[in-house]
């Protein structure tokens, strides 16, 4: 088991490369800030005509938002390699990693840092404050939600890009995976119908990333809490699992690599 | 206890090579390998390099035979062994890129277990030894190849690793870089005993770095022998460049065993076949015949040898 | 190692057709035949096309369920479209917005940084004219699948286009506000370059095409004074005409001849951009 503190150590070296780029970073930043500002613009013009959708309103939404911001911040800013896991093997970064004494998994998800999803990260909270009614109950729904719902992102990307460790390619089946579930979670999960709100709790999980943690801060309840939890752990061992798995096949040559 | 011991180890890819068909990259080597040698592993394209040194660094399960290196089994005991190797991609890099090295060698000195102090002073002894102290402060990105690569092997060396694997170190690298970055392996075998495995197509690298040279091809060995007797042992021609004072005479030079490989107004190339005349011969008949202005008897180029050998399949 | 922003240095992102193009004894115009190259070149890749047409599909299906949930919680109409005129409304938008690929103004930028447009200098083609040709092509194709995907979805679950007369001027349309999209892209690079980032500029020129542009949702549903400030920019003719054409009625052409008027000041703007491009790399060097 690698060192907390490595891994915490690595994140940080990552945090500080994308911060020594000061002008890139306000630049993506602020771009970033931007487009989610346009998203909520774009929501209150839509409820400003149209009151409720069923039973979302305004204020669901826009809670709903800044939990799919703060998932995206953490999940595509903070452990920005996870949807890249495909291409990092493609490009032999996986080799890299495995030449050190670390978890591969673990080293690879921390290694690297994306400045503009970064300013998601700032967005989230900021919106959550702003529009959700932030209550200390609320707040910490809030803070658990988006960090269940970014576990739950994160093994979806991890076991997708694993498939490249056993099939070959760059990732690519990762990519359409990861823009699905982004675009569902992005919509209030009452708008879609059975069969597609089915496979967002199964096939695609875009139900958690937004949809039940905005129904566990609106509508607290111990079950939802521990199914949420039970979800996210669930799927960090799948992912784990898979992984490792990939891992043993890749290390056993199912793939040719670069001779 | 040897650095590297390999034996009969062999990789076979299932079906996933170019026609989806399984492929043999490595068939059946075995070498052993002291520790401080200096050694070099070349090889055509396809030939079973990369694979090689992938397995003996933990990377990938052979699918048969055995290897040990420093006592330890790398495909099963991989993190164990990476705390007492050090390796090197050519084209990879350990650092991070909008950063100064020194911080990336702070960050892997914590991955190596190494107390904040050790990796400080270890950082400045590398620098000193290795001459690019003066490199650690600026961001990586502003660093070229040459440079950049000189602080890849300061981290790859912070861990005081016992072997050193390098893969294709010096690939795009311009000629004084490499140059450069070669005599800096070598030092760090001499001053720190490093056992040093380097991969390459770069016959330079062979001639500069290494004492013993491993060929191979088509997956297996086919030459292991010291440099300095592979020039003896493959090719048995000798070449003598020779500057006349004045243009020799139609015949003087069409005799057994003597080629003239090129020629411009006095001076010549000679190729010397040994095994038909001797180096001694040669010289006695040029030097007693022809007026000399300047001669010298060279080897042939490693080129040449590697060449041949790659020719001769097993 | 790499050159910052710009990406690596070499061969530029730009695949577009030589300019000899003498087809079967007769010298084609090179524009037509960087268009018709184009336009090969992605129906030659079948998987990268498919991928392009899922996710308009995805998107289509959520904006779908969006929208019949709106219709429905205000009574069947909103801002005067009905539930199934929505529906079409957005088929034509997305596919208008979808066509347009999706790194054009990172991959313009990038080319200008690293100097490949310079080798295309020197051709005897104007630089700008080439590319938008060959853009051209490689969306047409994307367009009209698109739309035949989203046609066909479109009327099984919502039936006809409500407005006929108005469908048949959105193709024309849909074809324009491409043309613009594509025109602006290649003008907006020229932010890029100052701003130093192409990325950045591209997502918030995204941005802009799918707020003020009517993609997401129509004009209709703005504040009055946002509505006056879409009006002003071009950025409704790149998504909102076609599918105004396709679902509102009464129909406007005179959208059309807006739409057409926009094209020249943007082509225009794109022909700036490039002209003050080349004039930087003739001094600067490539």
């Amino acid at each position: 088991m690698t060192d907390v503190r490595v891994l915490l150590g690595t994140m940080r070296t990552a945090v500080v490369e994308a911060w020594s780029n000061r002008r890139s970073f306000w630049v993506q930043a602020s771009a970033m800030i931007l487009n989610d500002a346009a998203w909520v613009a774009f929501w209150a013009l839509f409820f400003h005509k149209i009151g409720q959708v069923r039973g979302w309103r305004s204020d669901q939404v826009m809670l709903m938002f800044a939990i799919l911001a703060t998932v995206t911040g953490i999940s595509m800013g903070l452990l920005s390699n996870a949807r890249k896991l495909g291409q990092l093997v493609a490009d032999g970064q996986l080799d890299t990693v495995l030449t050190l004494p670390v978890d591969p998994l673990a080293y690879l998800l921390v290694r690297r840092v994306d400045t503009a999803l970064l300013g998601d990260l700032a967005f989230g909270p900021l919106l959550f404050a702003v529009a959700a009614h932030p209550t200390p109950q609320r707040t910490a729904l809030y803070v658990l939600g988006a960090l269940t719902g970014s576990a739950v992102f994160v093994s979806f990307v991890v076991m997708l890009g694993s498939v490249t460790m056993v099939a070959g390619g760059r990732g690519e089946q990762a990519d359409l995976g990861f823009q699905a579930l982004l675009i569902l979670a992005s919509y209030p999960l009452d708008v879609f119908g059975g069969l597609t709100k089915l496979m967002m709790f199964t096939v695609i999980p875009a139900a958690f990333l937004t949809g039940v943690p905005v129904h566990l801060v609106d509508h607290f309840s111990w079950a939802t809490l521990a199914a949420m939890l039970g979800v996210a752990v669930g799927s960090m061992l799948l992912a784990g699992v898979v992984f490792r798995a990939g891992l043993r096949r890749y290390r056993s040559g199912a793939l040719w690599t670069r001779a | 206890m040897p650095a590297v011991e390999v034996d009969g180890l062999g990789k076979v890819f299932r079906g996933g090579g170019p026609r989806r068909r399984p492929v043999e990259a490595v068939r059946d080597i075995t070498f052993v390998v002291e520790p401080g040698e200096r050694v070099a592993y070349i090889g055509p394209n396809g030939a079973g390099k990369s694979t090689s040194i992938k397995m003996l660094t933990g990377i990938l399960h052979p699918t048969r035979g055995s290897a040990r290196v420093l006592g330890l089994t790398p495909w099963t005991q991989r993190r164990e062994l990476a705390r007492r190797i050090g390796v090197l991609f050519g084209q990879r890099s350990q650092l991070w890129f909008e950063l100064p090295p020194r911080q990336s060698f702070a960050l892997l000195g914590r991955i190596y277990g190494l107390d904040r102090r050790t990796t400080a002073a270890r950082v400045e002894e590398l620098g000193a030894l290795l001459d690019s102290g003066d490199l650690f402060d600026v961001p990586v990105r502003s660093l070229s190849l040459g440079q950049r690569m000189r602080c890849e092997l300061v981290a790859t060396m912070l861990h005081a690793p016992q072997v050193l694997f390098l893969d294709e170190p010096t690939i795009g690298m311009d000629l004084v870089a490499k140059q450069r970055f070669r005599e800096l392996v070598v030092w760090l075998n001499r001053e720190r005993q490093t056992t040093v495995f380097l991969t390459s197509h770069d016959v330079s690298d062979v001639e500069q770095v290494a004492r013993r040279v491993i060929v191979i091809n088509g997956g297996t060995i086919i030459y292991d022998d010291r440099v300095a007797a592979m020039r003896r042992s493959v090719l048995s021609t000798k070449l003598i460049e020779v500057r006349f004072e004045e243009p020799p005479a139609g015949g003087s030079l069409d005799f057994d065993g003597l080629r003239v490989l090129r020629e411009s107004g006095t001076e010549y190339k000679l190729v010397v076949d040994t095994r038909r005349r001797s180096i001694r011969d040669v010289l006695d008949t040029l030097l007693d015949t022809e007026r000399v202005a300047d001669i010298s008897v060279v080897d042939p180029p490693l080129e040449d040898v590697i060449a041949r050998i790659y020719g001769a399949q097993p | 190692m790499t050159g910052g922003v710009w990406g690596p240095s070499g061969a530029g992102t730009f695949r577009g057709a030589p300019v000899s193009a003498a087809a079967g004894g007769h010298t084609v115009s090179p524009y037509a035949a960087a268009f018709a190259a184009a336009a090969g070149r992605v129906l030659r890749r079948p998987g990268e096309l498919a991928v392009r047409l899922l996710f308009y599909t995805v998107i289509l299906v959520v904006f779908a369920a969006l929208w019949s949930a709106a219709a429905a919680a205000t009574g069947g109409h909103v801002a005067g479209y009905s539930a199934a005129a929505l529906l079409w409304y957005v088929t034509v938008a997305e596919a208008a917005v979808v066509a347009t690929k999706p790194r054009l103004i990172e991959d313009i930028g990038v080319d200008i940084g690293t100097g490949a447009v310079a080798t295309e200098m020197l051709r005897p083609v104007s630089v700008l004219w080439l590319r938008l040709a060959s853009e051209l092509g490689e969306a047409a194709v994307r367009l009209a699948m698109a739309l035949a995907i989203g046609t066909a979805f479109t009327w099984a679950v919502g039936g006809a286009p409500p407005a006929r007369a108005g469908a048949l001027l959105a193709l024309p349309s849909a074809v324009l506000a491409v043309a613009a999209n594509l025109a602006a892209q290649h003008a907006f690079a020229g932010a890029a370059f100052w701003l130093s980032d192409a990325k950045a500029t591209w997502f918030l020129y995204q941005k802009l095409v799918f707020l003020l542009g009517g993609m997401l949702l129509p004009l209709q549903l703005f504040p009055a004074w946002l509505e006056r400030v879409a009006w002003v920019l071009p950025f409704w003719t790149m998504a909102y005409a076609p599918a105004r054409l396709t679902a509102g009625s009464p129909p406007q052409p005179w959208l059309l001849a807006a739409q057409a008027a926009w094209l020249v000041v943007l082509a225009g703007a794109a022909a700036v951009v490039f002209a003050a491009g080349e004039r930087h790399l003739e001094v600067a060097g490539g």
